[in-house]
């Protein structure tokens, strides 16, 4: 997507060395940090002979196949299963009856039975499960169950679930911050005021949700799923199988796409309970139905915002009223309401922020932890508020947002210090001053890819070019005193290193990473990352940057702990310290050149073994007025968008995102752009397309033909312009998360160039072509 | 990897002929036949079709290209939307051509077939509203013989197929003349059309026709417009048009398509058009106009 030019155009970069090409061949292989080491399996799974969970088997298993409401709001009155059970092959059906330990679960709140008893709250909530000896035969069993409904109205609009009668016993308010900061009698010279509305985007992995479970000797079970989160999984499922968690044992197969927490628990906890009840293994494989059914999605969001500035536009005070959808159930829609409330004037300085947030149950779909939440949805919001500034002050867009940027030491409207690196301005100021794509030239049109495609209907003359900018922040690991600890064995034996942890590789690299921190401290070029189970000490979900950082950490110390054992009996032989010997290049030198030895000499024969644990300082929850030391650390992004709209038919083609970032510090080159262009896709997705439609609570088409995902065509290139090293003190390496910050600006800056283009308000994400168009004359 | 629907089909004949193709559909009444399998074997994988058994029209050589007969190009049913897009054909029915380029992606037209799009009758059928534009008329191979009709009674229902008959051949007259086809989707990538329009010009009868896909079950013909716009070109001249008439056609059309809400029977105003109508209007409009215009660039 980003072309030969991605390596070039990142003149900036401290770590010169660039994305492997083909005059790399002759040196070394890269290795330690700062370099680009490939994936290790990442020729496997372009090859497909990668082991998925959907592809693995065990002797005499059984599959699974889960009955789900066909309703958004119901109660059950019964459920009549005898004719399941008896279709001849069928061997076990479980309900809410089957359940031995806690009939409820959830990431924060239990509040999601295994199985709906009474009621069902979303289309596609699972009502019971089945094991049989063809996935057919499973399939049938689950639609002869015979469940009775009374269907209730659904409440879908999250605008009403404050009146409607409770959808939960835990009432329908999931959570609400009333954020104040500053005085609330503040008021600018201009105001622009703004109503948004950001929709449902799936994670859409490109693997389904799957799993394998199989029975243990001692009563236990062992889980074989995609999971991102292993640990928190197991204790989950343990606790509805009524088993010690050590019974319980999760193993992570290979995860095929995860955007947040992968492998809703509705998959291992079935399958858990099928093959403890059948004492067989059992298998699952979600259709691409199930899968748009089951997991959770981006929060749909209403926001309404009143910005007042002064003349210059300077911004004076920030109002705003937040409402998310969490669905039926609570997840981590707790979390996702903190970061929109705390982020919810962008990297901007303002002296007066008000905000009222709230998360509340409905009978749509269900939301939780999808990259950015929260962040994603208001930084759509506050930047459609700075263009309207930008338009009432006839300012540049750009220039506005200058005037207004963070910088260390500012405030956030919760009260805490911007400790980190916050160059916001010098990321701003690098999208605004790169070059802009050049203009097709009128007499080469074939060059030029028209907003509809390549047999699209567009015309030329009726296309005009926009240019937006945004920006946005995310904060990086869990918030609000969530105990955020990873904790890593490094086992050196035969010059060869061994990582252990149990952090999951989702795909963004970590595996990659442990290697290279490894490399860079021990000097060992043979380092091989171990999968991930939770009989290893838990290391916690993959998700908001937090391996990069806590897990790399731990890496980095269990490390330099075997470094420690290795050097310590040679410094004593020639009696000067440790820290005096340095390892570079597979060497061992020191600091006077006296000593000189190879790495792997001196580990011949030994075995050393380390574990360290690496905990970032502790944050605190948002107190009653939103205010608190909540975020461990934020990272920045700053994004141009340039696209092409054809205003009569509303068709949008970005054709350039320019990215500048703000990373800490660069440990692998490759990986990281790779990171960012994801990101900054999803977010196009998101802009322009992505928006899983329930009608009344039903989710009409759940397949990848009703929810449009980009292709290449509808991919931009991606230009990063600028990463700024600027090293977080508080981080491991100094290096921040990078993979969720582009999906929080991208989509806010493809809708500021739809403004530039079309003059039109465009305040609803994903963008519809009936507001790409240019209003009608008269 | 996909565990389910696995046996969908256990009963698969393989004709090499048309005949074989019906004697197999006659032995077997309740088959499907399928062909490229795009639409079909979607609906079988997510269990909404259990076919007691396919006749495949893969193998049949003689459906899977064109000839020409009296002016008229007859082409075979199995041709794909890839071997539609290449060049040679595109000299041959341009607008064809070009729809069959924007059916989807590389994948769906490799496999996709033209007697496919027909005889799934999908509103959103790239190739439909070239075909009524073209008024082009389908050959059925049965076990009473072939007979002819057009696309259009076709996919209207008006004839469909009877139990046993196959969809051989698509007759498609030359016309010799520009034709486009345009489709808007709201994106670049490949994607189903919100509206789609193809205008043919035929010289020969000083006629101008139009069809109108995706905005209704089936294609749809603006004659009037079409009647009218033809009566403005001159054509034993120059044959342009004023831009104020390609945009007037394109509204006739539009509105032809999408025609206002009828007044209420109690003598009430007729309610407004809803905005997603009036954007879908419009939409046909600029598509209408932008379409004509190239067809006489």
């Amino acid at each position: 997507m980003t072309g030969p030019d991605a390596a070039t155009a990142t003149p900036a970069v401290g770590t010169p060395t660039p994305v492997a090409t083909g005059a790399d061949e002759q040196q070394a292989e890269p290795h330690g940090i700062g370099a680009s080491l490939p994936t290790t399996d990442g020729l496997a799974k372009a090859q497909g002979t990668y082991p998925y969970a959907a592809d693995l088997w065990a002797e005499g298993l059984l599959w699974a196949a889960v009955l789900r409401s066909p309703h958004p709001h119901a109660r059950i009155l019964s459920v009549d299963t005898t004719e399941a059970v008896a279709l001849p092959g069928v061997r076990a059906v479980v309900t809410h009856e089957d359940v031995p330990g806690d009939a409820m679960h959830g990431r924060r709140v239990a509040d999601r039975p295994v199985f709906a008893k009474d009621t069902v709250r979303h289309h596609g909530e699972a009502i019971a499960a089945v094991a049989a000896d063809h996935p057919d035969t499973a399939r049938l069993a689950a639609a002869a169950i015979h469940v009775e409904y009374e269907v209730l109205e659904p409440v879908i609009d999250p605008e009403r679930a404050f009146s409607a009668p409770p959808l939960h016993p835990d009432g329908n308010l999931i959570r609400h911050i009333p954020l104040q900061f500053g005085d609330p009698d503040a008021v600018g010279e201009v105001i622009v005021e703004g109503l948004y509305r950001v929709g449902r985007q799936d994670p859409a992995p490109v693997g389904a949700e799957a799993g394998l479970a199989v029975p243990r000797p001692d009563g236990g079970v062992e889980l074989y799923v995609a999971s991102t989160d292993p640990h928190t999984d197991r204790d989950l499922a343990a606790a509805c199988f009524g088993l010690e968690q050590d019974r319980v044992k999760v193993v992570v197969t290979g995860v095929p796409g995860a955007m947040g927490d992968r492998e809703d628990s509705g998959v291992q906890i079935p399958l858990g309970l099928l093959a403890l009840k059948t004492g067989c293994p059992v298998k699952f494989v979600a259709t691409r139905e199930e899968s748009f059914l089951s997991h959770s999605h981006r929060h749909p969001t209403l926001l309404r915002y009143r910005h007042h500035a002064d003349a210059e536009g300077r911004l004076v005070k920030v109002e705003a009223q937040v409402l998310l959808d969490a669905g039926a159930y609570a997840d981590t829609s707790a979390d996702a309401l903190a970061a929109a409330v705390a982020f919810a004037a962008g990297p901007y300085v303002v002296p007066h922020v008000f905000v009222e947030g709230w998360a509340v149950r409905t009978n749509n779909p269900p939301s939780g932890h999808v990259r950015g939440e929260g962040a994603m949805q208001v930084c759509a919001a506050y930047e459609g508020q700075m263009d309207k500034l930008a338009a009432k002050l006839g300012l540049d867009p750009a220039e506005i947002r200058m005037r207004n940027v963070m910088a260390t030491g500012d405030l956030l409207p919760t009260g805490q210090s911007v400790t980190c690196p916050a160059p916001v301005g010098e990321l701003l100021k690098a999208v605004r001053d790169t070059d802009l794509p050049p203009l097709p030239v009128d007499d080469d049109e074939s060059e030029w890819l028209l907003p509809g495609g390549l047999e699209g209907a567009g015309e030329p003359g009726a296309v005009r070019r926009g240019v937006g900018y945004a920006l946005g922040m995310v904060h990086m690991l869990g918030a609000e005193g969530t105990d955020e600890v990873s904790t890593a064995t490094v086992r050196v034996h035969d010059g060869a290193a061994t990582v252990i942890c149990a952090a999951v590789d989702t795909g963004q690299g970590f595996a990659t990473l442990a290697r290279q921190i490894v490399q860079e401290v021990l000097g060992v070029e043979d380092v091989r990352v171990l999968p991930s189970d939770t009989d290893q000490p838990p290391a916690g979900a993959a998700a908001r940057g937090r391996h990069t950082w806590v897990s790399g950490g731990a890496v980095e110390r269990a490390a330099k702990m075997v470094r420690t054992q290795l050097l310590q009996p040679l410094a004593g032989k020639f009696g000067m310290s440790a820290e005096l010997l340095t390892i570079a290049d597979g060497k061992i030198t020191s600091y006077d050149g006296v000593l000189s030895t190879t790495v792997e000499e001196e580990l011949a024969g030994k075995e050393l073994w380390a574990t360290a644990q690496c905990r970032p300082h502790p944050t605190e929850k948002l107190d009653d007025t939103g205010q608190g030391d909540a975020f461990v650390g934020l990272a920045f992004c700053a994004v141009r968008a340039v696209v092409d709209v054809d205003i009569e038919l509303g068709a949008i083609r970005v054709v350039e995102m320019a990215v500048a970032q703000d990373v800490g510090r660069i440990l692998n080159p490759a990986q990281l752009h790779a990171r960012i262009e994801a990101g900054v896709s999803q977010g196009v997705g998101m802009a322009l397309m992505e928006d899983l439609r329930a009608p009344r609570g039903i989710i009409k088409r759940p397949n990848l033909t009703g929810y449009s995902l980009p292709t290449a065509l509808d991919a931009p290139a991606i230009r990063v312009v600028r990463l700024i090293e600027e090293r977080d003190v508080l981080a491991p390496f100094g290096a921040k998360a990078a993979s969720a910050v582009p999906v929080v600006v991208s989509p806010a800056a493809v809708a500021s160039a739809v403004r530039a283009a079309t003059g039109r308000p465009v305040s609803r994400l994903p963008i519809r072509p009936q507001h790409a168009v240019a209003r009608p004359q008269g | 990897m996909s565990t389910y629907a696995r046996q969908a089909a256990r009963n698969v004949a393989l004709p090499t002929s048309l005949d074989e193709a019906v004697a197999a559909l006659a032995a077997t009444p309740t088959a499907v036949p399928v062909a490229g399998g795009t639409d079909l074997m979607a609906a079988v994988n997510s269990g909404l079709l259990r076919p007691a058994g396919l006749v495949g029209l893969g193998r049949i050589s003689e459906i899977r290209g064109w000839q020409y007969a009296d002016g008229a190009a007859l082409l075979g049913a199995g041709l794909t939307h890839a071997r539609m897009g290449r060049p040679d054909f595109a000299a041959l029915i341009p607008a064809l051509a070009a729809a069959a380029r924007a059916a989807g992606p590389p994948q769906i037209r490799n496999a996709g077939t033209l007697g496919g799009n027909i005889a799934g009758a999908a509103p959103t059928g790239d190739s439909l509203p070239v075909l009524a534009a073209l008024e082009a008329s389908v050959l059925v191979a049965g076990p009473d013989g072939n007979r002819e009709l057009p696309v259009s009674h076709l996919l209207t229902g008006m004839d469909p197929l009877r139990p046993g008959e196959v969809l051989a051949y698509v007759r498609v007259p030359l016309l010799h003349a520009p034709q486009t086809f345009l489709k808007a989707t709201g994106r670049t990538g490949p994607g189903r059309a919100i509206a789609s329009v193809a205008v043919v010009l035929d010289p020969a009868r000083r006629g101008v026709r139009c069809a109108v896909g995706a905005v209704a079950p089936v294609p749809l013909r603006p004659l009037e417009a079409e009647r009218w716009v033809a009566g403005l070109i001159d054509w034993d001249g120059e044959r342009t048009l004023a831009p104020e008439a390609l945009t007037a056609f394109g509204e006739y059309a539009a509105a032809a398509c999408i025609p206002d809400p009828l007044p209420a029977a109690d003598g009430n105003a007729a309610p407004e058009l809803p905005p997603a109508a009036v954007q879908l209007r419009r939409t046909v409009a600029a598509l209408a106009r932008r379409a004509l215009g190239r067809a006489l660039a």
